[in-house]
């Protein structure tokens, strides 16, 4: 891993070194193309939309991109990590049911979020310790996870729908900073952002999370604990699981067992299309920022052109079929193994 | 000269009154696949081009409460000038449409109401009470000497299917005509025909004594009659309620349904986008007893908190079902 | 001196276990769905009654279908979650077609089986030859397929009315009484099962699922076998949406949308594992009657519809887990027979 940041673009050394300046180019590369892909898909949604371009408009659909948003950059720390979990819409609709259970016993809201922060570490734990500890298969036993968490939101919450919330339960999906359009969850989501970049990128847990991505094996005999890491990256998951159930009840003010149905493909769209690798090892939060904006300002524009749902969903799925397709095509040079098995027979190889 | 320049200012504000941009409305069902609603949108879209409004039909595929909200928003967005919407939810539907009403767009219900503030007019296709005693009388036709029934709804919260039921679980009580009905279970299948043959399978193993299937929901009936025929319990097991006549004809010609009733898709959304215009021209107000002239459809009284209802029921028999096609 | 005396013992207990572990583990899902039977037999009134045996075998068959399809793509390594779409597609086009030419006769049949066959044939092509991981490929395709449904289907719904009658008719057809839904279900497990003893073809699917490195070196083009895998997926999968067609009434766009972790269920709990390469079709067969009897059982004893979907989740952990369990401890005996 090369060891370039965007801060480094800054030194003056740099600017005036076109070495410098080449190297982080290169390093950006994929960054760089999903920026204009966003601009011009900026562009496109302008003519499909006379509506489209405008601050409110743009503002007021932002909520759209922040729950997912944030859920997104919990998983793409564990695609980072080589793994998989494609439960965290579930885990948010256990919570979104769980606050309901909480609205309506009247509790206060700091201790309904202590609640269902501990219910989704609880259920991200137990994704982590089947991946990381039983070595089980990320992709089905997630999948499996997925269909029970998701059994689990609907005894919980059945298909009821509730929407009594008192209003402190709705603050942060419904408030605006001042009198201004900006919602306060679009500053949440800034700030996770934030966190995440930092998480990522200048801490030991991002460096051996991408240690892990590339080779676990040689982490491990290196003395790091990789299952922990893993169980970590999943508990973030579940956290960011859990912020996005306080925001949705906010933005929608009601839950039901079906809540974040579909937004599973979204968010996988966005993390393959942030260039984060599938199987690990490589990826920036900048690109995984810039394609959420990119498929939220594609999803924003066919809305406004009443473009039909599986329209919408199919040009998605396009997108997400060539992203992955057009990055395999342009690391050629790096052969990375495809399909990993988990090593089964060794004692100590993770 | 004075008077010449005031005619012509009169002359201009008539002129760009009456080349104005025509108004846009928009029709938002619970969701855009089912016959049922396209047959409304087709009769909102005739009623639109009589009056000169610009109609667009959209929404989500499925009956997904977020997806509806977020198509809601959409149209906020796009400054519709009058909403028509068939809430899936009573109260999850609800947020966007008093959004819209803040911003000045008159929202008009049809065939699902949402929450009273969130609406201007709900057009009801009938009102709750007929709508349920015509349930029960299917049934009582299906099966005179009364017996155990069971009723299929899309959601706990779908306001109409679930004002059905507890009238009609009201009414099996204290009306001495529906006493020999017993209602024995209230099943839920989304409004999903595939998932209705399921349910309706269930319920009959479930209730072996079962005599009546009832729904609310025009994909549930056409399921249930499909059960029965595949369990083989024709004439042992009989399904009514609401339903489309091209979906149930058959089940009526080869004798192993008896009755069904709906009112015309068509003119309740012909009604609605009436409504909605007078509206949004602001001469309807949300007043007990003003009328509304909804051209072909009739003429209609407005009733408490803004219900406009329609109520001109079709009943099907074997005898009449090959009068109607849709 | 122990361990020599036991050593030759051990030996022959490792072989014969390493020998029949297929055989056990299918021997263990007959087991559990014996047992399940039981319980509910037990707990609820009308389940071992020949009608309600009926009705799971028959909710069990379209599974079936569905499940050996999606088992051939499991046992290669791979996970196909398209089928509902292809399902979707298939089923709708077929309608479609059916209403047009509704003399087509079995010329209906073809065209379901081919339209799968098609659609299977891009996901095999995206995932094998675009090297994109079968996840991503199949999440992708769900949607695509879903969107050309809608597409071709200008999002309007076909009334079961447009169908030929001898379609709906046949789907609740018996012979001798049984229906004649799960004659069709049995007749493609044995056939399925007739193929891998007979042509070399499904031999090559394990292998490239066992271990793909060594596959290749043995000469085997993992590639196509890959893609075969994906094809008669499809294949399978079009040609149990033409019954699914003929049952369902009406066919809408959502058609089949849901069926992913119900096929994926079937094909883990029957012993199929995940990690590629062992499974066999029998075992999909028992694991689809354990989802349909748990899903009956549930309905008798009046329980929530929603402890379904809890359930089949947690049995598929609990399945993957199992088999995980199981391969390491044969393993484990392999490495202490060498030493």
């Amino acid at each position: 891993m090369k060891d370039t940041f965007v801060g480094d673009l800054l030194k003056p050394k740099a600017l005036g070194n076109p070495t410098a300046m080449r190297q982080t180019f290169a390093e950006y590369r994929w960054e760089f193309v999903i920026a204009v892909m966003l601009v011009l898909a900026a562009v496109w949604a302008t003519t499909l939309s006379p509506y489209y371009l405008s601050l409110d408009q743009l503002l007021f659909s932002s909520r759209n991109l922040v729950f997912t948003g944030i859920m997104t950059l919990g998983l793409a720390f564990i695609i980072l990590t080589g793994e998989m979990d494609l439960s965290l819409p579930s885990i948010l609709a256990v919570c979104t049911v769980s606050l309901a259970k909480a609205s309506q016993a009247n509790l206060p809201l700091p201790v309904a979020l202590a609640g269902i922060t501990v219910i989704a570490l609880m259920m991200s734990a137990f994704n982590g310790f089947l991946v990381a500890k039983l070595r089980l298969p990320a992709l089905p036993v997630t999948l499996g996870t997925m269909g029970a968490y998701r059994g689990v939101a609907f005894i919980i919450g059945s298909n009821v729908g509730y929407t009594g919330f008192n209003n402190t339960y709705k603050w942060l999906g419904t408030a605006t900073v001042g009198t201004s359009p900006l919602p306060v969850m679009l500053l949440v989501l800034v700030g996770c952002v934030a966190i995440f970049w930092v998480l990522m990128h200048y801490t030991t847990f991002g460096r051996r999370c991408f240690a892990i991505g590339n080779n676990s094996a040689a982490v491990t005999y290196s003395g790091i604990n990789v299952a922990r890491t893993k169980i970590g990256t999943y508990m973030l998951g579940g956290l960011t699981a859990a912020m996005g159930a306080w925001i949705f009840i906010g933005q929608f003010g009601s839950s039901r067992g079906d809540n974040a149905n579909g937004v599973l493909l979204g968010m996988i769209t966005a993390v393959v299309l942030g260039g984060v690798d599938i199987n690990g090892g490589r990826g920036k939060v900048l690109g995984v920022l810039l394609s959420m904006l990119f498929i939220w300002t594609l999803r924003n524009g066919m809305g406004l052109a009443n473009i039909a749902g599986p329209i919408e969903q199919l040009i998605i799925g396009v997108l997400l079929v060539t992203g992955v397709l057009v990055s395999n095509l342009t690391t050629r040079g790096n052969w990375r193994p495809r399909t990993r098995k988990k090593v089964i027979a060794g004692p100590s190889a993770p | 000269m004075k008077r010449g320049l005031a005619i012509l200012a009169v002359l201009v504000v008539v002129a760009s009154v009456a080349t104005a941009a025509p108004l846009r409305i928009f029709m938002n069902p619970k969701f855009t696949g089912l016959s049922y609603f396209q047959r409304c949108a087709l009769g909102a879209g005739d009623a639109a081009k009589l009056l000169g409004v610009q109609f667009t039909y959209t929404g989500s595929e499925q009956p997904d409460v977020q997806l509806q909200v977020q198509a809601l928003e959409n149209i906020v967005s796009q400054k519709a000038d009058a909403i028509i919407c068939s809430a899936i939810d009573l109260n999850a539907s609800a947020p966007p449409l008093r959004t819209a009403r803040s911003k000045g767009i008159k929202v008009v219900t049809y065939d699902a109401d949402s929450a009273v503030d969130s609406r201007d007019f709900f057009c009801n296709q009938m009102d709750y009470e007929s709508a349920a005693r015509a349930e029960l009388d299917c049934a009582l036709l299906d099966s005179p000497e009364g017996g155990e029934i069971a009723f299929i709804a899309a959601t706990p919260t779908s306001p109409n299917h679930m004002a059905h039921f507890n009238i009609a679980s009201q009414l099996v009580k204290t009306d001495p005509k529906y006493k020999s009905l017993k209602i024995v279970a209230l099943q839920f299948d989304n409004d999903d025909e595939a998932q209705s043959v399921q349910v309706a399978t269930n319920l009959m193993q479930a209730f072996p004594k079962l005599k009546v299937i009832i729904s609310s929901a025009t994909p549930t009936v056409p399921g249930a009659c499909r059960a029965i025929e595949e369990l083989g319990k024709q004439g042992q097991v009989f399904a009514t309620g609401v339903a489309l006549p091209s979906t149930i004809k058959q089940y009526l010609k080869d004798g192993s349904q008896k009755a069904f009733f709906i009112w015309d898709p068509y003119w309740l959304g012909y009604m609605s986008m009436y409504v909605a215009k007078d509206a949004v021209d602001g001469t309807l107000k949300a007043v007990p007893g003003s009328k509304v002239d909804c051209g072909k459809a009739g003429q209609f009284v407005v009733g408490k908190d803004g219900e406009i209802v329609y109520g001109k029921a079709l009943f099907f028999t074997p005898e009449n079902i090959d009068q109607y096609n849709f | 001196m122990i361990a020599n005396t036991n050593s030759a013992l051990a030996r022959r207990i490792s072989t014969t276990l390493s020998r029949n572990t297929l055989r056990l583990r299918v021997f263990s899902v007959l087991l559990s769905l014996a047992a399940m039977l039981a319980v509910f037999a037990l707990t609820t009134t009308n389940f071992l009654t020949l009608q309600n045996l009926k009705v799971i075998a028959f909710n069990a068959s379209l599974l079936t279908m569905v499940a050996c399809g999606e088992s051939i793509v499991v046992i290669t390594r791979n996970l196909d979650v398209s089928v509902g779409s292809i399902i979707g597609f298939s089923g709708f086009i077929t309608a479609m077609f059916a209403a047009a030419h509704p003399h087509a006769g079995p010329l209906i049949i073809v065209v379901a089986v081919g339209i799968g066959f098609v659609l299977g044939l891009v996901n095999g092509t995206i995932v094998a030859y675009g090297r994109v991981p079968s996840i991503v490929a199949t999440l992708g395709t769900l949607s695509i397929f879903r969107g050309f449904t809608y597409i071709v289907g200008k999002g309007v719904e076909l009334p079961s009315s447009y169908l030929p009658r001898w379609m709906t008719n046949g789907a609740e057809a018996t012979v001798l009484g049984v229906p004649f839904v799960v004659l069709v279900a049995l007749l493609v497990v044995l056939a399925m099962a007739f193929i891998s003893r007979r042509f070399p073809i499904m031999r090559r699917v394990y292998a490239v699922g066992s271990n793909p490195g060594a596959a290749v070196f043995y000469g085997l083009r993992a590639n196509r076998v890959v893609l075969f895998a994906y094809a008669a997926c499809g294949a399978l999968v079009g040609f149990a949406a033409f019954f699914y067609i003929s049952r369902v009434g009406t066919i809408s766009v959502i058609l089949g949308h849901d069926w992913e972790l119900m096929a994926l269920a079937s094909v883990v709990l029957g012993g199929v594992a995940t990690t590629g390469g062992s499974g066999s079709i029998i075992g999909v067969l028992f694991g689809a009657l354990m989802l349909s009897t748990i899903d009956n059982g549930l309905v008798l004893a009046h329980a929530q519809e929603y402890w379904r979907m809890f359930i089949q989740g947690f049995a598929i952990v609990g399945a993957i887990a199992l088999d995980a369990g199981i391969e390491r401890r044969i393993m484990a005996i392999f490495r202490n027979q060498r030493v």
